[in-house]
């Protein structure tokens, strides 16, 4: 779905290919008419191109002038999306706080699994780091 | 109060100057253009010898050819000086941009916060497991 904003500067933007185009067409009409054998039919052509993309090249820049004069106040604008970045930001923090915090209970599973290996205790449990002995019920 | 008057009436002017700017060049590409083909005939009945009539048409296709391709380049740069009126002034466009940009933040930051919830549901859920075990258990 083209947005309101993009499609106007899209227009200028085929605008400026038209205006390469217009220009390239009167080339190949001079291009046709040196020849030794110019083809008649072939210069028409492309001066027929060149008047038809200069002609709408010409209305569609009256057109966007216009539009302009309707839309143009002599004011700045003073809007922003600084609110809404801004809360994105702060949820992206809150995000990366809550994975440093999982990333350090791995990283403490990961040791105490290393140190339980380290010293198994006698009756098997392999529940947390060092169990002192003689903790038995 | 003058002050707000006189800024709106120098963007007047500024629109004026490129309608200006825009019928002066397509009528110096015309006019170029039509005036190039009229030499292309290359019959004149002219007083000068047929070699410095020559040198003359093919000076004088030289400057208007010229001037064909800087009325082009005048015109992509009225293009691109209208591109750029239209993104510091056309507020419809603007406010549609801004508005837009808003949303597409707020969404991204509902579904970050929507994503951190599950997360806590998740680990609720396995902490309760834990802690049953943790208290149950007869290491405390």
């Amino acid at each position: 779905m083209m947005t309101a904003p993009m499609e106007r500067i899209q227009v200028l933007d085929s605008i400026e290919k038209d205006i390469i185009t217009c220009l390239h067409s009167a080339g190949q009409v001079f291009v046709e008419l040196s020849k030794e054998k110019s083809s008649l039919k072939q210069a028409e052509n492309h001066t027929q191109t060149f008047l038809k993309t200069l002609s709408s090249v010409e209305n569609k820049l009256t057109e966007q002038i216009n539009y302009l004069t309707q839309v143009s106040t002599g004011q700045p604008h003073e809007g922003s999306g600084y609110a809404s970045q801004k809360v994105l930001q702060m949820a992206w923090h809150r995000l990366e706080h809550a994975r440093s915090r999982v990333n350090e209970l791995e990283r403490l599973k990961l040791k105490h699994i290393q140190g339980g290996r380290r010293n198994i205790p006698p009756n098997g449990q392999g529940f947390g780091g060092s169990v002192p002995p003689g903790s038995t019920t | 109060m003058s002050g707000a008057r006189a800024l709106p009436q120098s963007k007047e002017a500024l629109l004026k100057s490129y309608r200006t700017r825009l019928k002066d060049d397509v009528k110096s590409m015309l006019e170029n253009f039509e005036e190039i083909v009229k030499l292309a005939k290359g019959e004149h009945d002219t007083q000068l010898s047929r070699m410095t009539q020559c040198e003359q048409d093919t000076y004088e296709m030289h400057v208007r050819a010229a001037n064909i391709v800087r009325a082009g380049e005048s015109l992509m740069k009225l293009v691109s000086d209208i591109k750029q009126y239209l993104i510091l002034n056309d507020f419809p466009s603007v406010n549609e941009a801004i508005t837009q940009n808003s949303k597409l933040f707020r969404t991204k930051q509902a579904e970050c916060d929507q994503k951190l919830m599950s997360l806590r549901d998740d680990m609720a859920a396995d902490l309760y497991d834990l802690e049953e075990e943790y208290y149950s258990s007869l290491n405390k």
